[in-house]
């Protein structure tokens, strides 16, 4: 009779914990995010956030989307399909400066990880032997540190536009190309040139070490959302902070989400971006804590964008911007 | 095992022979066969990557006329602009192998006011679809099917990619640039494509199979997998990427000498494959690279498989072989046991043991008639010595008694005279065979005179016996107080001399002694000098002539000498028994050393003084047989003295 009373208090209690768990799901805040890319170890903080329940625990309910290779994460926050995105630093202050009301509410990434790349080969070894050469740039855009580069350095090259793909710089259609150390750099050495085949000039070493990947949303989304906004960075860099030391676990997650996505996917590719991207977020030399902006990149990635902008909004401030 | 030594001897060097033999053949086959087997597995990889590149040839460069007609088409300006989409739908379903086709024209070529148009024929379920590829989210102008033959005037094969919602398959564009003519002048036009799958060609480098896990596999020009076993591989992987995740940095080189369209037969040793051949070729028209997997472990295995059936066969066959060599060899050798026991049984006496049955090996027959003749030779031996051994024993037997009779002439009580205080004397005969050709003698001829001969007759034995014999009855009879020595000697040669047919003779020392006055007279028939020892200090031999022995000339007259011995005095006689006494190396005892021996023993009475002399002797031959009867006399004259 007792044991029985007991049962039926545990049975009491485990319901009443049920429906408060089922209520809490049911107040979660529903967020849209969207990487700035496809599928890859780019993003590795998000997935492992996910999958570990980080953004749960803080009661948000995040729906993560990729971009299309054709339809940038910027495009759907405009379109209202995501709540939050990632981008780079330039392309967003690019965009402010234009008129899209965005805000960054954290910075993932603290360093550039751009940089040119050519063969040996080619006969090219300094910076001055870049003249009149062909380069490739993404046509998505992100090109004005090579722009800045290029007018700093005194250098004319071709420009020639490409995709994505590193096919052309391969085939020797183009000199040299702008490509992330995390990524094409890489795959450059994946298709069998050896890293010493290649000549490398980061642009962070020439003084264009700004940032790139963090997190933004629109004005209107900000004031509405700020303490979701708030727990959905910082369960992010816990996701980050998690895949640093579980990077086997990562990589499996990785290599899931790009399989799903029908993209080519290996683990020795993304074991390096997974590297590079965990030095990016690291803020080393710079005098700034874990997901913050420090004003001087801002100022300085605001300065590039001017350089070229015509019109737009001219005063942009950094708490304007960056939402600390 | 003692008695299997033989054989075992026999099959231990007949099985280290063919193991050897064996072995030397085994390693030749063995060397030549991997060599051969090498050499076939070369030209067989070779042979298989080029079938298979013809394979896929045959269908890709149909494929590729494709484009290549069309273009001329466009050139030629023979395809209305309005016909265009109606003729790629036509194109596409008219050709299998297509999954669809595009004609992408450069700004103001299809019309001088489009600035960009790219009709699209695809394949959708059974029928086709016709779209403009362009849209503002799709520039096809930074595509690489279009941008890369654009820019390097050149077709090209794209890097292999999976079509999502679409053919759901691996596809690679064809593309290749047309031109068309322009106010009179030809200018690039766009480019033409074909989109085929890679479906048939995976199946084609799939069927290639090579011992049990050999495989072929198929890497586009930036080293991505397009066939390989492990689906997984395939459009994830560059052969570099796998290169890094297996840690094989030799794999990044070969991925790099394929890449460059090396054509080369390489080893590597992988750890997930083991040792690896892998020849690799590239397909002229995508500039793809196949690549022909050789496991070595399996290129060998049936020759291991064969290695171990041989060696499983030899141990069989050497197992059998020494079996049989055991039974045969003891089989063979058996009657050998046998006849050794018949030796022994024939050794201990029994000449009726059968001889055991020997087969009709030529060998043994000969052993059974070299047995058989010597157990009857034997036999007759034994019996001829049976009869010989009694007879021997007979002779011996009278041998015996002749020697007691022999020893019986001559007087041995010593001291022969107690009764003569002036004289001690000693004499001992050994004979070298039973019965001796030496003789002595001493008898008292009156009161005072003591007559005494020494004798060594030529030749031993019964003849020699009977000689002395003879001569000492001589001695006895002739001898009397009234005749000289010389006379006696005179008389004794007479008679010995006459009818002496076997012309034996007798070296023959004679002496009467007087005991009053110490005076000795004496005659030598040519017998060796006796030794006189004077004062117990002074050895010497007799001053003497060495006249003929006795028995030789019957005519012949012996002379008497004399000489004076003083008391203490001692004249030691012998035989050359004594002097030419040998040891081993012929070394005779010598009449020096005699002298030295006696001199060591100056002061010993005559029997201790013999006694010395026989001890020298034996030391000196050292235990050689004696070859001649040793015969020693001693005579001490003391004088006369006051009794």
């Amino acid at each position: 009779m007792h044991k029985n009373t007991i049962h039926s208090l545990c049975l009491v209690f485990f319901l009443c914990l049920f429906a408060g768990i089922h209520s809490v799901h049911a107040q979660r805040e529903k967020l849209v995010f969207s990487p700035h890319w496809l599928p890859q170890a780019q993003f590795a903080g998000f997935y492992v956030a996910l999958d570990q329940g980080f953004y749960e625990e803080v009661g948000l309910d995040v729906e993560l989307i990729h971009p299309s290779a054709n339809i940038s994460s910027i495009n759907l926050l405009k379109e209202g399909k995501a709540d939050v995105v990632s981008t780079f630093l330039m392309d967003a202050v690019k965009r402010r400066v234009n008129g899209l009301p965005l805000v960054s509410f954290a910075q993932l990434s603290q360093h550039s990880a751009l940089m040119l790349v050519v063969k040996k080969s080619s006969g090219i070894s300094s910076v001055a032997d870049l003249n009149g050469k062909k380069l490739g740039i993404w046509s998505s855009g992100f090109d004005d540190i090579p722009f800045a580069f290029l007018h700093d350095q005194h250098i004319e090259m071709e420009i020639v536009r490409i995709h994505s793909s590193i096919n052309l710089f391969l085939m020797e259609g183009i000199d040299a190309m702008t490509v992330m150390n995390y990524n094409e750099y890489n795959q450059i050495i994946n298709s069998g040139i050896n890293q010493e085949e290649l000549v490398t000039f980061y642009l962070a070493d020439y003084g264009y070490d700004i940032p790139e990947d963090g997190l933004y949303c629109l004005e209107s989304t900000y004031a509405s959302k700020k303490e979701s906004l708030k727990k959905f960075a910082e369960a992010t860099l816990k996701g980050w902070a998690y895949a640093g030391e579980n990077k086997e676990y990562t990589l499996h997650l990785v290599v899931n989400e790009m399989e799903k996505a029908h993209l080519p996917n290996n683990k020795s590719h993304q074991r390096w971006m997974l590297d590079r991207m965990l030095e990016l977020i690291t803020p080393t030399n710079k005098n700034v804590s874990f997901g913050q902006l420090l004003p001087s990149d801002f100022l300085y990635a605001l300065e590039l964008v001017q350089r070229n902008a015509n019109g737009g909004e001219k005063k942009l401030k950094m708490d304007a911007f960056f939402m600390k | 095992m003692r008695t299997n030594r033989l054989s075992f001897k026999i099959i231990i060097r007949i099985l280290t022979f063919t193991i050897l033999l064996g072995a030397s053949i085994f390693s030749i086959y063995y060397y030549y066969s991997r060599t051969e087997i090498e050499k076939s597995a070369r030209e067989n990889a070779v042979f298989l990557a080029e079938n298979t590149i013809k394979k896929i040839e045959e269908v890709i460069r149909p494929a590729e006329m494709i484009p290549n007609n069309l273009s001329w088409m466009l050139e030629s300006g023979s395809i209305p602009k309005d016909s265009i989409l109606p003729f790629l739908a036509k194109l596409v379903r008219n050709n299998p192998i297509i999954y669809a086709s595009a004609i992408a024209f450069e700004p103001g070529v299809f019309d001088s006011d489009v600035d960009a148009y790219a009709p699209y024929a695809y394949r959708k379920g059974d029928g086709i679809e016709t779209i403009d590829l362009w849209s503002p989210d799709y520039n096809y102008f930074i595509m690489d099917w279009y941008q890369i033959p654009a820019m390097l005037k050149t077709s090209y094969w794209s890097e292999p990619y999976y079509d999502e919602g679409g053919a759901d398959a691996l596809l690679s564009t064809y593309s290749m640039p047309f031109y068309v003519d322009k106010q009179g002048e030809r200018v690039f036009g766009g480019i033409i494509t074909i989109d085929i799958s890679l479906e048939w060609l995976t199946e084609i480098v799939r069927s290639v199979r090579i011992f049990e896990t050999g495989y072929a596999f198929l890497i586009s020009r930036a080293g991505v997998y397009v066939t390989h076993p492990e689906v997984n591989l395939i459009k994830n992987h560059t052969i570099f990427t796998r290169a890094d995740e297996l840690n094989e940095p030799e794999l990044r080189t070969i991925g790099r000498d394929m890449i460059r369209g090396e054509q080369a037969l390489t080893s590597i040793d992988l750890e997930h494959l083991g040792y690896v051949w892998i020849y690799h070729t590239q397909l002229p028209s995508t500039r793809w690279s196949l690549g022909v997997v050789y496991p070595h472990k399996e290129m060998f295995a049936g020759l291991h498989k064969l290695t171990l059936t041989i060696i499983l066969l030899t141990i069989f066959g050497l197992a059998l072989l020494l079996f049989l060599t055991i039974r045969i060899i003891n089989h063979q050798i058996s009657p050998l046991a046998k006849f050794a026991s018949s030796a022994r049984s024939i050794a201990s006496g029994d000449f009726k043991t059968e001889l055991p049955h020997v087969g009709n090996s030529l060998e043994m027959q000969d052993l059974y008639n070299s047995f058989d003749y010597m157990k009857k030779e034997l036999a007759q031996y034994i019996a001829h010595l049976q009869e010989t051994t009694s007879a021997k024993e007979k002779i011996e037997s009278e041998l015996r008694i002749a020697k007691e009779i022999q020893m019986g002439m001559i007087p041995h009580i010593f001291p022969p005279f107690p009764d003569l205080p002036e004289i001690d004397l000693y004499a001992t005969l050994l004979s070298a065979k039973e019965v001796g050709g030496d003789l002595y003698d001493f008898f008292l001829l009156d009161d005072s005179r003591i007559c005494f001969a020494i004798g060594d007759v030529s030749g031993k034995g019964i003849p020699a016996s009977l000689f002395m014999a003879v001569t000492r009855t001589l001695l006895r009879s002739t001898a009397d107080k009234d005749k000289s020595t010389a006379e006696i000697v005179t008389s004794i040669n007479k008679t010995l001399s006459l009818n002496n047919e076997s012309n034996m003779f007798v070296t023959f020392f004679l002496g009467i002694l007087d005991i009053q006055n110490g005076v000795l007279k004496y005659c030598n028939a040519g017998h060796n000098p006796p030794i006189l020892i004077r004062n117990k200090t002074d050895v010497r031999f007799f001053n003497i002539t060495k006249a003929i022995p006795v028995g030789l000339f019957e005519m012949y007259e012996y002379t008497e000498e004399s000489i004076l011995i003083d008391p203490t005095d001692q004249i030691f006689l012998y035989t050359d028994g004594l002097s030419e006494a040998e040891d081993v190396d012929h070394n005779l005892f010598g009449d020096e050393y005699l002298l030295e021996v006696i001199r060591q023993n100056a002061s010993a009475s005559p029997r201790s003084m013999i006694e010395a002399a026989t001890k020298a002797v034996a030391d000196h031959v050292k235990g050689h047989t004696q070859s001649d009867d040793l015969t020693m006399m001693s005579i001490n004259y003391y004088g006369k003295r006051n009794l």
